[in-house]
């Protein structure tokens, strides 16, 4: 019985993991098999939070022209296509269009006491009101309750926060506590269960109020089962069985970080930052359970009101004869009906109408609104791509060199600028792990870190040995280590403390200077000191390896090395090869998992690529790629390459093993991916408000490291904001587009793949991931209080294991605010270059994909390149595309664009023309 | 020379805070870049004043300066004057404040940027740097509540920095009330002092005192005193607000709970330290405040697992120690842990934000693997010792109910007293429904 509840109940929590292994997840995963309209309205329930944005935002947008009427009929129209629940639009004498564009545009406040309409038309209002003289309505989307907790807080002004939170946050975050506490919890081998009566004996001497009666309850229930009081408990709730799961997920949700964290602390232990405590949800569940009732049963007495009248009643949203005759004047108003619209209708009729209204005012608008949004820009970045002079991108002969992108939309921009600066390099974009998926484990730590997209378990285990003397390192190392540590705990211990103060409280003025007033210099001084004391040594990746589970064998190298390249699809391999890797510096965040490389499991890139380096120069792989059917040319050097997102730096982490022939192109190409950078810090800083134009290209590259370094940042970098495209094809569909860092771009040639095995290969290695930041971004940024995490600024961390908001609140969940300000919440659209068979049946060949797309969690355009049709998915089939013929600004390059200040997504980029 | 430095210091923040509030009046926008750099460059010249000042004091020691504006008003035979006494002490305090304010200042002009309380933000700040150069130098008293006040004020608009949320606004409202009970303390202290003494100034007091002005009554004074300090220091039993004060953005929880407002405590102490030293009672009860809060806030703040919670408790832990410090005498060592603690926690409390990604990058910390540590604690005792001293620690030996207790024994005439109201009132409206039933 109760297992089963648990069973439906667990999917239904957050799904996010430690902060320190933060990834990008749609956060209503588990909800795709449900249209995304549903599902949000759902979860919107479930998190108390709002799926889309508020109205004003997008009638915003309306007037500053983001979207248009016509976007707003297409949206109406479609949602009248699959769902017409119009209220009785006859006795309006209004068509469905009008209906909902009018509704649309109106301000109704029915049952809202505060925002009051003015009456204007005198006459009308006092028909109004005759009309419904004595007559009161309970609307329709009233809610039922299931516990005391809004009845309280509601009429007793008795809230649940100021008491029962603080101990249930308490005890689970000192049970959960991993090292941060100086006292390890003493209970964590006797599950929490034991843990919770232990304290409740405790507190028994100490407790009055509501504490008293759960500590009764405490005594009734010892020596019982966990589930044995659960099932006591809803029994004596009253509630119908039916009900108990709805009762269960309410009460989980009040702190939905902690329950999900307890889910995935019990479900995927080896997520835990460092050891997880044995936990189980049952006795969470039951714990909150028991405080829960306690607290009803408390009020309940201190108030002689009867819990069987409170548990499941229906909480009235009522509107008397004064509000309804105010929502019929409204009503007139807003659908500019006649006055005499409602002189033949009984008063019951014009009661139900006005319901009607009002649950679609609730239902609708705000969802038209975002479809029109939505669809304004999928229709702005499908014209672009159209309007975009495809084919320009022949080469004069074989291009120098070729760099392998990340697929992350922030490296849309730096390939741009890469080829803009240097036209004769050709640019790709894979997935930045570089089909290795490792766990990696670095010279400067023991913990294994998985480089690999989360939905992949790592197969094996990577070295990285030091190959010159690496004592004096390992030394510091340890010692850092351990002194970090003992300074952790020992500064805020009393006698040690007064130690510690005495002496170092001073010297701490020092590295807060530095760090508040010179953030720059920071890091400088860091690695001056580090390399004084105990310089990195040289290392090199044990690839290659004999045992199982560590390492991969000359076969299995070669096929991550042609796999890769065949995603890829060059014609021709060039003679240098960059694989640019990418992740993301900054300081004293911590959401710095967040903004690293999605692919490698939010860290940076750095091993992947140097591992592909280096299996791809190994002649002896190089021999095996050659049997399965590829030669890579002799003369082609593969550079292992990493690029900061945030300090636009780009390193080269085998730049030493460069041959002496390749000398002259590597160095042309390290100098014009340097102005790239650049380039690109420039473009990025159009985004910061504290960047000063003034200072140009130059300052734009102080600006972006400064804010890398800062302790004070809050805003390293803008990370994923405002992405909502991912395009797979050929970079000739897009070269020289300018996209305004909105896309992830994957690289896939339908040429050289009859079989569309590399169709597969590229779509689920991408578009998964695609849709997850766009989804996390998107709940995120609709609202932040509820699906995000709210403002930086007083976060406090806790556990180990993320974030409360200020002394002590639930554990938060999602983006901060300060990530998400200036993203445009839309859902994810993909541009898939291929024959529309092989698309279509890709989809509906794999079960996650297929959700996403007839779901409505992703949209999915199709260039079918055989037919020259550009094919948009719709309701639930593929329809084509009809264009207007539009015409894209054009700019001599990015950087002309940028400087002035011009403001549309998408452009022309004619280098040199 | 010293002298107009001194004027300038304390005019200067005073008309900075008049500048502000009259663009604030006068509604015009201030542009965030605008207002981060102008403080910048109040914030040197601040720092400048103060460390000028605390050199002259210093070069002049033991002497000091005593500072007379003309009074402020007159009521009968009272006079609000306003004197100051720039000694050491007071320049030392001030210095640093200026010091850490204006690293406060900096480090929040990329923190708040975009933030619309920045302009509130700011302004709290200077508040407290006035009022806290006010109780730096003031002389008596009647002037130190000025700036005590201003403290007080700025710290509690500071938690409800997020007014829109309850939490914030509840945490706020503790903190005030915290802050109110002990400032009656200040109060009483005045006017008893005046009573005896017929003044309340630093540096007449101990000369009285010294000339044989005596009496029991006097002890009320410090009793007063010491009551006082207890709320802004967070020491039993007035410490359970300030763990649950870590509200606002991250920079002020800093300046103001890890080190500047929670250290004007010992300050008061140290102050008055020339009346003190002639009541060794007081002393033995200051250091045993001192040293039951420590213990206490070591113990609770063990058990915490949030990085300001935790820290909190270490500040309490540490201000505990200082009291015990005054109360041996070591007034030198009392300044100097106040100044390093002050700077200690600051830093802390700023980089809090890291804690988890140091923790996983630490190099002895490994995964799935408990990190070890060789505690006394777990060597010493028992697990279901341990248990036992865990639970009563986590709930911080159940400091709020007994002071629950407190304030109801206190609210039982109270409560007495609205009990027969009630029936007074019951009794009433029966004898009236009995005098104007119809007939």
């Amino acid at each position: 019985m109760l297992q089963d509840l648990l069973k439906s109940i667990r999917p239904k929590l957050p799904i996010q993991n430690p902060l320190h292994a933060f990834v990008h997840n749609n956060i209503l995963q588990t909800f795709e098999h449900l249209d995304f309209h549903e599902a949000v309205a759902q979860a919107g329930k479930l998190y108390r939070g709002r799926p889309y944005w508020e109205t004003y935002r997008y009638t915003q947008l309306y007037a500053d022209e983001k979207m248009t009427d016509a976007d707003i009929f297409r949206a109406v129209d479609h949602y009248l296509g699959r769902y017409a629940p119009v209220p009785s639009l006859s006795v309006l004498g209004l068509t469905p269009k009008e209906y909902f564009y009018r509704l649309m545009f109106s301000e109704l406040s029915f049952n809202d006491d505060e925002v009051q309409p003015k009456i204007t038309d005198q006459s009308l209002w006092e028909h109004c009101q005759e009309k419904v003289q004595g007559e009161a309505l309970v609307l329709s989307r009233s809610r039922t309750f299931l516990r005391g907790k809004e009845y309280w807080e509601k009429y007793y002004n008795e809230s649940y926060s100021t008491a029962l939170q603080p101990l249930a946050i308490r005890l689970i975050s000192s049970y959960l506590d991993q090292g941060q506490s100086f006292w390890a919890n003493p209970f964590r081998g006797q599950g929490f269960w034991s843990f919770f009566l232990y304290d409740l004996e405790v507190q028994t001497p100490y407790a009055n109020g509501w504490l008293q009666t759960l500590t009764q309850k405490g005594q009734t229930y010892r020596g019982q089962t966990p589930e044995q009081v659960i099932e006591a408990e809803l029994r004596l709730t009253g509630l119908p069985e039916s009900q108990w799961e709805d009762y269960l997920l309410e009460i989980l949700f009040d702190l939905k970080g902690w329950s999900g964290m307890v889910n995935k602390l019990e479900t995927e232990p080896w997520q835990a930052p460092v050891k997880a405590p044995e936990i189980r949800l049952v006795d969470y569940l039951a714990a909150l359970v028991m405080m829960d009732r306690a607290m009803d049963e408390f009020h309940a007495q201190a108030h002689s009101l009867d819990l069987s009248l409170l548990y499941g009643r229906r909480e009235p949203l009522e509107l008397r004869s004064y509000q309804l005759a105010l929502a019929l004047y409204q009503v007139t108003l807003t659908f500019k009906l006649p006055s005499r619209w409602m002189r033949d209708l009984s008063s019951r009729q014009l009661i139900s109408i006005i319901d009607e209204v009002d649950g679609s005012e609730h239902r609708d608008r705000a969802r038209l609104w975002h479809e029109a949004y939505e669809h304004h820009f999928h229709r702005e970045a499908l014209e672009a791509l159209k309007g975009h002079q495809v084919g320009q991108l022949t080469f004069a002969h074989r291009p120098y060199a070729q760099i392998m992108f990340c697929i992350d939309d922030r490296e849309e921009s730096l390939r741009r600028h890469t080829e803009e600066v240097d036209g004769e390099v050709e640019t790709f974009g894979v997935v930045g792990f570089f089909g290795i998926d490792m766990n990696f484990v670095s010279v400067k730590n023991k913990r294994p870190i998985a480089q690999c997209p989360p939905v992949i378990t790592p197969s094996r285990i990577i070295h990285e040995v030091p190959v010159s003397d690496a004592k004096a390192f390992q030394r510091w190392n340890l010692l850092r280590g351990t002194s970090d540590l003992g300074l952790y705990y020992n500064t805020r211990t009393l006698f040690r403390g007064f130690l510690a103060t005495l002496t170092l409280g001073v010297a701490s003025l020092i590295p807060m200077t530095i760090q508040v007033f010179f953030p720059r210099h920071n890091r400088f001084l860091r690695r001056k000191l580090r390399d004084l004391f105990g310089r990195e040594p040289e290392t090199e990746l044990q690839v290659l390896g004999t045992d199982p589970g560590v390492g991969y064998s000359h076969v299995e190298q070669a096929q991550i090395v042609l796999a890769v390249i065949r995603m890829c699809g060059p014609r021709e391999l060039a003679r240098l090869v960059l694989l640019l890797a990418h992740g993301s510096s900054s300081n004293n965040n911590p959401f710095r998992q967040a903004y690293g490389c999605g692919a490698c499991g939010g860290n940076a890139g750095i091993p992947n690529s140097r591992a592909f380096a280096k299996m791809a120069n190994d002649p002896i792989v190089r021999a095996e790629v050659e049997k399965l059917g590829y030669r890579i040319p002799e003369e082609t050097f593969f550079v292992a390459g990493f690029h900061d997102t945030c300090t636009d730096e780009i390193l080269y982490m085998n730049q030493k093993e460069v041959p002496a022939t390749h000398r002259e192109d590597f160095d042309r190409l390290k100098h014009h991916l340097k102005e790239a950078a650049q380039r690109n810090a420039f473009e990025r800083c159009q985004r910061f408000s504290s960047f000063d134009q003034t200072t140009g290209l130059a300052g734009a590259i102080g600006h972006v490291r400064e804010r890398a370094h800062d302790i004070a940042q809050p805003r390293p970098e803008y990370g994923h904001s405002s992405n909502a495209l991912a395009i797979v094809g050929r970079r000739r569909l897009t070269r020289g587009l300018f996209m305004n860092r909105r896309s992830f771009l994957l690289s896939y040639d339908w040429t050289t793949d009859p079989d569309s095995s590399v169709l597969r290969q590229v779509v689920l290695g991408g578009i998964p991931v695609a849709v997850n930041i766009n989804m996390d971004y998107y709940f995120s940024a609709v609202d932040n209080d509820n699906f995000g995490c709210g403002s930086k600024l007083p976060l406090n961390m806790t556990s180990l294991l993320g974030v409360m908001t200020g002394s002590q609140s639930d554990l938060r969940i999602g983006l901060a605010r300060q990530m998400v300000e200036i993203h445009d919440p839309i859902r994810n659209l993909t541009v898939i270059e291929a024959p529309l068979a092989r698309v279509q049946a890709l989809f509906d060949g794999h079960p996650r994909l297929k959700n996403l797309l007839y779901h409505h969690w992703m949209r999915l355009a199709v260039i079918d390149p055989e037919s020259q049709k550009w094919w948009m998915f719709s309701q639930s089939d593929f329809q084509e595309i009809s264009f207007e013929g539009p015409v894209l600004k054009g700019f001599t390059s990015s950087l002309d664009l940028l400087k002035r200040h011009e403001a549309s997504d998408f452009a022309e980029i004619n280098h040199g023309e | 020379m010293a002298n107009s430095l001194f004027t300038l210091m304390i005019f200067s923040p005073l008309l900075w805070m008049g500048v502000l509030a009259l663009l604030f009046f006068s509604q015009m926008k201030l542009a965030e870049e605008r207002l981060s750099n102008a403080l910048k460059y109040y914030s040197l010249y601040m720092v400048f004043l103060a460390l000028s000042l605390a050199v002259v004091t210093f070069l002049h020691r033991p002497s000091f300066l005593l500072v007379d504006f003309p009074d402020w008003f007159q009521v009968g035979d009272y006079e609000f004057k306003l004197r100051f006494i720039v000694d050491l002490l007071g320049a030392t305090y001030a210095l640093l404040a200026t010091a850490l304010i204006g690293v406060i200042f900096r480090f929040s002009r990329n923190y708040l940027h975009r933030e619309p309380g920045y302009f509130r933000f700011v302004f709290l700040l200077s508040t407290l740097l006035f009022g806290l150069i006010v109780v730096s130098f003031s002389r008596s008293i009647d002037l130190l509540f000025i700036g005590w006040e201003l403290v007080g004020t700025a710290s509690v608009l500071l938690i409800s920095y997020f007014y829109d949320k309850s939490q914030p606004v509840v945490h706020a409202t503790r903190a005030i009330i915290s802050y109110r009970i002990c400032d009656m303390g200040i109060l009483a202290g005045a006017a008893w002092s005046h009573h005896y003494l017929h003044t309340t100034d630093f540096v007449i007091i101990p000369t009285l005192l010294d000339h044989g002005h005596g009496g029991v009554g006097l002890v009320f004074i410090g009793l007063f005193i010491t009551w006082a300090s207890l709320a802004k220091a967070g020491q039993l039993p007035m410490c359970s607000w300030l763990p649950a004060a870590m509200e606002g953005p991250t920079p002020s929880s800093a300046i103001f709970y890890g080190a500047l407002s929670v250290h004007l405590g010992p300050f008061l102490l140290l102050r008055f330290y020339d009346y003190f030293a002639h009541f060794p009672i007081l002393l033995v009860l200051v250091g045993l405040i001192g040293g039951l809060s420590a213990i206490y806030a070591t113990l609770v703040g063990r058990t915490r697992s949030d990085a300001k919670t935790m820290l909190a408790y270490a500040t309490i832990s540490q201000v505990g120690l200082i009291y015990i410090e005054i109360a041996l005498g070591f007034t030198g060592l009392a300044l100097f842990h106040m100044v390093t603690h002050a700077s200690l926690r600051t830093y802390q409390f700023l980089r809090s934000s890291s804690l988890i990604q140091d923790f996983y990058e630490n190099p002895v910390v490994e995964h799935n693997k408990t990190i070890q540590r060789k505690l006394f604690f777990e060597r010493l005792f028992s697990v279901s010792v341990r248990q036992r001293v865990y639970v009563h620690a986590l709930h911080g030996f159940h400091l709020d109910y007994f002071t629950g207790r407190i304030i109801a024994g206190f609210l039982f005439p109270m409560r007495v007293y609205l009990k027969w109201e009630a029936r007074w009132m019951e009794f009433d409206t029966r004898l009236l429904k009995f005098l104007l039933r119809k007939k």
